[in-house]
């Protein structure tokens, strides 16, 4: 194990060692914090049904990246290689992506209801900007003398684009996808707090109502697994992609 | 018997630009036979990379044509021209071979073929022991020797050559001289070569174009009457000299005009 990896364990473990601590000392109030126990006899009384949520918000967050993330980069690598649109088209999407998505919530509910659609909608759009945007910034700075060469040694525009183009603008389009996710999750967890029937977000808001503080902790370290597995994943993603660009110095 | 293979008839280009046309080339036309080594010098902004352009297929004459073994250029031809400019533009994530291999993978060449004549212009580039480097790891001259190679890889008959040694120090430059002229004597390819530096192009060549500016167009053909194998001694020869001084006066009236 690396050392930058034990660190964070032990920390991990010194934030569990810490909650025990202070829930058993009773040195804050139960209904702020609850003890460890607490997150157990809610996960032993109502288990069953956090795992239904977690799926429903799990499966609102797949399909909003399948949707977000090819619209994202289809529209950024298309308005990053039209040179005489593309400071506009990045001018647009930047001040769209200013605007707050959360005030168009209500119209989504009033078009797509109030199931999982409006939060797959919401998500959409939060992570779509990011991507777009960092995906048209990096293939409008991939140096013209590629293209060039490229052509020259009989490159397709096709080619030209995929092998070439969109492979340099590569790591600009990940940190893109690494916005953009973080925003898909953050926005449909965020929208089933708001107006649902269910998913991880829907539970939290709705026992904390009750005062179901162990229901709520458990909701809320669900949703952060959640947001870690995928965080994760990415990093793996990322990592794969930038071997190259590491190795400079082992000559 | 030799014979023409790059033919430029009555070539120029107009750019168009805000403060309206501007005459990059004038009707230049001269012809290379087959297996020369013609340099092209000028001063800066004369239309040299234009001319490259127009004779790799990336730029559309405005008037007058590029044939190249009789046939005129209207889009790239990798298979008859090989390409280099002064940035190697190798592919980051791509090793040494597979950069190499890169325009046989563009057309869909076997790739144990691809990968077998990659290696082979590696070697031939006295690169053989870092195929599997990325640009990272090379330094600037063994990232052009990798361009050289994949200039090559799809065994055109011509090398065209933008400054290709201008970002690397003197030594090196000269030392990828010798290894141009070498493969060139290997190979029998036709190239043509620019260059700012003059004792580089009279080294190299067999004829120097010097070029004029506003607009670019040929003022004067030097042939290089000096044997093969060239020396380091030559460059201290009279002729040497004299056409070297011939060419300067050249350059500084164009560019003091
Ligand atoms: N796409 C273009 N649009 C308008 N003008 C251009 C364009 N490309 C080149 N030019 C102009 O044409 C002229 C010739 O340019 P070119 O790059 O061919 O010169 P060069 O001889 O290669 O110069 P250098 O020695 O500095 O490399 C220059 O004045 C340049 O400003
Ligand atoms: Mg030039």
């Amino acid at each position: 194990m690396s050392k930058p990896s034990l660190i964070r364990y032990a920390i991990l473990l010194a934030l569990i060692a810490l909650w025990f601590l202070v829930t058993a000392m009773e040195w804050v109030k139960p209904i702020q914090l609850p003890p460890p126990a607490g997150l157990w006899a809610a996960w032993q009384a109502d288990g069953s049904r956090f795992l239904d949520a977690f799926a429903l918000t799990a499966a609102e967050i797949a399909v909003a990246i399948l949707i977000a993330w090819p619209l994202g980069i289809g529209v950024g690598a298309v308005f990053g290689s039209l040179r005489a649109v593309s400071a506009v088209a990045s001018a647009i999407l930047g001040s769209l992506f200013a605007v707050p998505a959360i005030i168009l919530y209500p119209l989504f509910i009033a078009w797509v209801g109030m199931g999982p659609e409006s939060k797959v909608l919401f998500g959409v759009i939060a992570g779509f900007f990011p991507i777009a945007l960092n995906t048209l910034s990096g293939v409008r700075q991939v140096d013209e003398s590629y293209v060039t060469m490229a052509r020259a040694m009989g490159a397709s525009r096709l080619q030209v684009f995929y092998r070439v183009v969109l492979r340099l603008a590569l790591p600009s389009v990940i940190s893109g996808l690494r916005i953009g996710t973080a925003l898909i999750m953050i926005s449909v967890v965020v929208s089933e707090m708001l107006a649902s029937f269910g998913g991880l977000g829907y539970m939290i808001a709705y026992h904390r109502t009750m005062f179901d503080t162990g229901h709520v902790y458990l909701g809320i370290l669900m949703a952060l697994l959640t947001v870690l597995t995928v965080n994760w994943l990415l990093s793996m993603l990322e990592s794969h992609f930038s071997k190259w660009q590491e190795r400079g110095a082992d000559l | 018997m030799s014979s023409e293979v790059i033919r430029v008839e009555n070539l120029s280009k107009v750019y168009s630009t805000r403060e309206g046309d501007f005459h990059a080339l004038d009707k230049l036309s001269f012809a290379i036979e087959e297996g020369g080594f013609v340099s092209i010098v000028g001063p800066s902004g004369c239309g040299k990379s234009t001319l490259l352009q127009l004779l790799t297929g990336l730029l559309e004459p405005t008037s007058g044509q590029v044939l190249i073994d009789g046939i005129e250029v209207r889009k790239p031809l990798p298979e008859k021209t090989g390409v280099m400019f002064q940035d190697a533009t190798l592919l980051p994530w791509l090793t040494a071979e597979e950069n190499v291999a890169f325009p046989l993978s563009l057309c869909g060449t076997d790739k144990k073929e691809s990968q077998r004549r990659a290696r082979d212009l590696l070697k031939l580039v006295g690169l053989g022991d870092f195929i599997n480097h990325r640009p990272a790891e090379l330094s600037g001259g063994m990232r052009q020797r990798v361009a050289i190679a994949r200039g090559l890889v799809r065994d055109p008959r011509i090398l065209l050559m933008d400054e290709p040694f201008a970002a690397l120090d003197e030594q090196t430059r000269f030392k990828m001289g010798e290894e141009l002229l070498w493969i060139w004597q290997e190979t029998r390819k036709t190239i043509l070569f620019i260059t700012h530096g003059l004792t580089e192009a009279i080294y190299l060549s067999d004829t120097v174009l010097v070029m004029g500016t506003k607009p670019g167009r040929i003022i004067e053909v030097i042939p290089v009457d000096l044997p093969r194998p060239r020396t380091f001694e030559m460059i201290s020869s009279e002729f040497f000299g004299k056409a070297r001084n011939r060419i300067w006066k050249l350059i500084q009236e164009e560019a003091e005009a």
